[in-house]
């Protein structure tokens, strides 16, 4: 069977933009919450 | 326990009363059922061996299709009639509200399927009459687990925005299991084979029921609270 | 706290791709299209324990009506749909090449894909109801049916295949499974647990700010 890669890298990449984008949301909707008189 | 089925069946009587003297839901579900006739037919196109192969499964999409409409009414029409206020002060056990909401549900539910059976035939000019009486037994253990979460998932999006999207957005991908058991169960059945043959699927759609209806019996009262 | 479980994921996913690219072997049958279940079989598994804390979260709140379980549920979620969503897309990914098609309604692939829709309906709830205390009610039912629901689906839809496709298409993973294979598949499986644990914490957390700003 041939090798294929890019569907590995395409499995891989989407993986990493997928999770990437979900941890940017949170961490912007955090940042939004404590915006005003934050702690952190 | 019986002032509990007690509770339950006036539940029924009034949505028995109720939609006799409006004669709202029930016309324009029957109604509807006849459309999808209609529109299975367009879509099928004129040829009988098609409609004939695929009837298992146009039969449970009508009767889902009515029942996600129907289901999802059944708690609408208390919202609108101004009680819900009576359903969440009646006191003691709220399971037994469900009950006769539920069975209410399943009424309505068999009068359209009754329906749709009826007209099946005359339309498609199939001959049903030997696999009725397994049919229903099919019927009846499908029926229950669409109601039993319909039921359920009705009372939740009665309080909702956007309940008309919620509902079936909810309900259809819980009935997936019910959907698959009830047509593989309809496809033996009309093939003329006995009720043993479609055991397996006997048992699944009724361990679903089992499960559904513990679910919403023990759960109704947490969705019956307060406005 | 959280910050140090957001680094220790990171750096246990680091060395899980090491391990999926550098140290696990070329699969003999499938070829380097296999390294994909690296990311599959941890998802899927990550998704199953998502969806075990939501149903824990939502008994937990009917129990003992306190916000922290419905925070737990929401916060759970989340993540679970995500990777849900992740492990159909990269089954589907390597289904294209293993089988040649994109998608297949192959019992795995379909029951897993029911999950998805399960519990996409599941927060699109949550997004319908304002009150806090109302909107935890509601999403703790669903959650629970939900999950009850998840065994009657799977064998629901593993018979439906055997009836209408007789085994001709092999599972995911190849059997018997080598070391070095097992091995890749668990430092990914704890990879990926960690940065659902780390999900996890901020998302609670989110919800748990929105609370006292609301009320």
């Amino acid at each position: 069977m041939p090798d294929n890669w890019g569907y590995v890298f395409a499995a891989y990449g989407l993986a990493v933009i997928a999770l990437g984008a979900y941890w940017r949301r949170l961490a912007r909707r955090a940042k939004s919450l404590a915006g005003p008189g934050g702690s952190e | 326990m019986s002032a509990y089925l007690r509770r339950a069946w006036i539940v029924v009587w009034k949505d028995v009363l109720t939609e006799r003297r409006s004669k709202e839901s029930l016309n324009a579900l029957l109604f509807f059922s006849v459309l999808l006739l209609f529109i299975f037919q367009f879509a099928l196109g004129p040829e009988r061996a098609r409609v004939e192969t695929a009837l298992p499964g146009l039969l449970w999409l009508g009767f889902i299709l009515a029942g996600v409409l129907g289901l999802g009414r059944s708690f609408l029409v208390e919202q609108e009639n101004d009680c819900w206020e009576g359903l969440v002060l009646t006191p003691g056990d709220k399971s037994a509200i469900y009950l006769g909401k539920l069975a209410g549900n399943v009424l309505v539910m068999a009068v359209v399927e009754a329906a749709l059976l009826v007209l099946f035939p005359v339309f498609f000019g199939l001959d049903l009459t030997g696999a009725l009486p397994r049919l229903v037994v099919v019927l009846a253990l499908g029926t229950l687990g669409l109601a039993a979460v319909g039921t359920l998932f009705g009372a939740i999006t009665a309080q909702v925005r956007a309940r008309e999207l919620l509902f079936p957005v909810l309900l259809l991908p819980a009935q997936v299991p019910v959907l698959l058991g009830a047509v593989s169960a309809t496809e033996i059945v009309l093939a003329g084979q006995p009720l043993a043959e479609a055991a397996q699927w006997l048992k699944l759609l009724a361990a679903a029921d089992v499960v559904y209806l513990v679910v919403g019996l023990l759960t109704f009262e947490f969705v019956l609270e307060g406005a | 706290m959280t910050r140090a479980l957001g680094w220790l994921a990171a750096l246990a996913l680091v060395i899980g791709l090491g391990a999926a690219f550098g140290y696990a072997p070329r699969e003999a049958v499938q070829g380097n299209v296999q390294r994909i279940m690296y990311l599959h079989v941890p998802a899927v598994l990550t998704a199953y324990l998502a969806f075990a804390l939501v149903f824990a979260g939502s008994l937990g709140y009917l129990f003992t009506r306190r916000l922290g379980w419905d925070r737990l549920a929401v916060a759970a979620a989340e993540p679970g749909v995500l990777f849900t969503g992740l492990t159909i897309v990269s089954g589907s990914i390597w289904g294209k090449p293993t089988w040649g098609t994109w998608w297949t309604w192959d019992a795995r692939l379909t029951s897993t894909a029911v999950l998805f829709l399960v519990y996409v309906g599941y927060l699109l709830l949550r997004g319908m109801v304002d009150e806090p205390d109302r909107r935890a009610r509601y999403a703790a039912v669903v959650g629970i049916l939900g999950a009850a629901n998840i065994p009657i689906v799977h064998f629901s839809v593993k018979w439906w295949r055997a009836l209408h496709q007789p085994s001709t298409i092999l599972g995911p993973e190849p059997s018997p499974i080598a070391a070095p294979i097992a091995l890749t598949l668990l430092v990914n499986w704890i990879a990926f647990t960690l940065l659902f644990l780390y999900f996890l914490a901020r998302r609670a957390e989110i919800a748990r700010l929105e609370e006292s700003h609301a009320g």
